[in-house]
């Protein structure tokens, strides 16, 4: 009987192993560590202070559908990377912020806080077609000194990557979030200068700046 | 032993085979190269289509085929540009045609970074290598007196692919040349397979490449 007891126990033990095996093969783990060039460009005449929280500093995707492996995929040191050296040449100074909205350092201009809103991902299974592809979602808020709401708009990114590139699908969707946030990059720069309010607010600056440098020549 | 050597002479034999590759190159000229001393070139791959994409290893095969200083042929390779250039030459924001570069050229910096660089031309190359089709099966076993493949398999790849040439300094194009390559791979397999892989994307390349160099060279000095 108690043999029998510890064939039974020894069972459970080997079916615990295997499933525990199995889960593990199919969870996926993709850390994106991308470094990112500064942008070319002529910075606009702001001193603005650049908050990235730890949520999003630390961002981490997770998905365990019924009809997909599951998939934890760790985006934030990249995309702190890219939100640092991209804001970091797009304005005359720029600020790093430990803490919002305590704490701030006086003679800001404005306060940006990018948002992680939704990240999406098909495998070439799903498509049909040889691409892994990804798309991010950013909310981005603009605040003055005061912590009212300057402007709020959205930036979209996509990457992708053909499969006959790389060797693993952790490494071609690492690739293909490189890729998005390039692209979430050259957006940020390029699509600043559109927003309506932004556009605004600057060209307000610039008055301001050259009306002073009128004054301080006469 | 002697199954080693016969393994090792297939090797060999397979190493020396190679498919049969077909090459067709065209070119669209509208004006006369003027590379001159110190002028660089820019290959640059088309990644803006949502269903395929331009191999990096084309472009740098391409670039790297090019590249002689000493013929008076200088390649910046495309990472180095596209970053140094960031963000300004990314699928989403790079000039879709010859008459968006005035725009680019406005700003200040970036003019100042292509005349540091010294590009004279950029190559825009568009398109990709492809499976067309395949047939055949191989299959192997292990059993205790060895293990061995027994079959036949064939696949086609073609290549397609265009570059377009600008001439950054005179803000025009200065002409096409398109590569079209297909080949065949076969994989006869008596005990070892023998891969006779057909080489068409790098057959694409080095045309492409000789092509570029006839084509962007002065007459006199192309003929070097």
């Amino acid at each position: 009987m108690n043999r029998l007891l510890k064939g039974i126990d020894a069972i459970r033990y080997l079916t615990l192993v295997a499933s525990v095996s199995l889960l593990a093969a199919c969870a996926h783990t993709v850390s994106v560590d991308g470094e990112f060039p500064a942008p070319v460009g002529s910075p606009h005449p702001l001193t603005v202070g650049v908050y990235l929280s730890d949520d999003f500093r630390q961002f981490t995707y997770s998905e365990n559908r019924d009809d997909r492996d599951e998939w934890n995929i760790n985006t934030g040191r990249a995309q702190k990377n890219l939100f640092e050296t991209v804001l970091g040449s797009m304005f005359k100074e720029t600020v790093n912020l430990a803490q919002y909205p305590t704490n701030l350092p006086q003679g800001l201009d404005l306060v940006i806080v990018p948002e992680v809103r939704e990240l999406q991902f098909t495998m070439p299974r799903e498509t049909r077609v040889n691409i892994f592809e990804v798309w991010i979602k950013y909310d981005m808020h603009a605040y003055n000194q005061q912590g009212e709401s300057v402007a709020e708009w959205v930036i979209t990114a996509y990457g992708k990557t053909p499969t006959a590139f790389l060797k693993s699908q952790e490494a071609a969707l690492a690739q293909a979030i490189n890729v998005a946030l390039r692209d979430a990059g050259a957006t940020l720069y390029t699509g600043f200068e559109r927003v309506p309010e932004l556009q605004a607010f600057i060209a307000n600056k610039q008055r301001a700046l050259s009306m002073k440098q009128t004054g301080d020549n006469q | 032993m002697k199954f080693l050597s016969a393994f090792f002479s297939v090797s060999v034999l397979a190493l020396l085979s190679s498919g049969c590759t077909t090459v067709v190159i065209d070119e669209y000229r509208r004006s006369t190269g003027e590379l001159a001393l110190g002028d660089s070139v820019v290959i640059l791959g088309r990644r803006h289509s949502s269903d395929y994409e331009t191999e990096p290893d084309l472009i740098d095969c391409v670039g790297k085929t090019l590249h002689n200083p000493k013929s008076g042929v200088t390649v910046i390779p495309e990472r180095q540009f596209v970053d140094a250039m960031y963000p300004w030459f990314e699928p989403r924001t790079a000039p879709m045609h010859i008459k968006s570069l005035d725009k680019l050229m406005d700003i200040p910096d970036v003019r100042d970074r292509m005349e540091k660089y010294g590009v004279k031309y950029i190559v825009w190359i568009d398109g990709s290598t492809e499976t067309t089709s395949s047939a055949g099966s191989i299959g192997c076993s292990i059993g205790t007196a060895g293990a061995g493949c027994f079959g036949f398999g064939t696949w086609d790849k073609e290549s397609d692919y265009e570059a377009s040439v600008w001439d950054f300094r005179d803000q025009e194009l200065s002409g096409k040349i398109s590569a079209d390559a297909q080949g065949t791979s076969y994989m006869p397999a008596i005990v070892v397979p023998i891969p006779l892989i057909a080489r068409v994307q790098n057959n694409a390349c080095k045309g492409m490449a000789a092509q570029l160099q006839e084509f962007l060279l002065p007459p006199q000095s192309a003929s070097r």
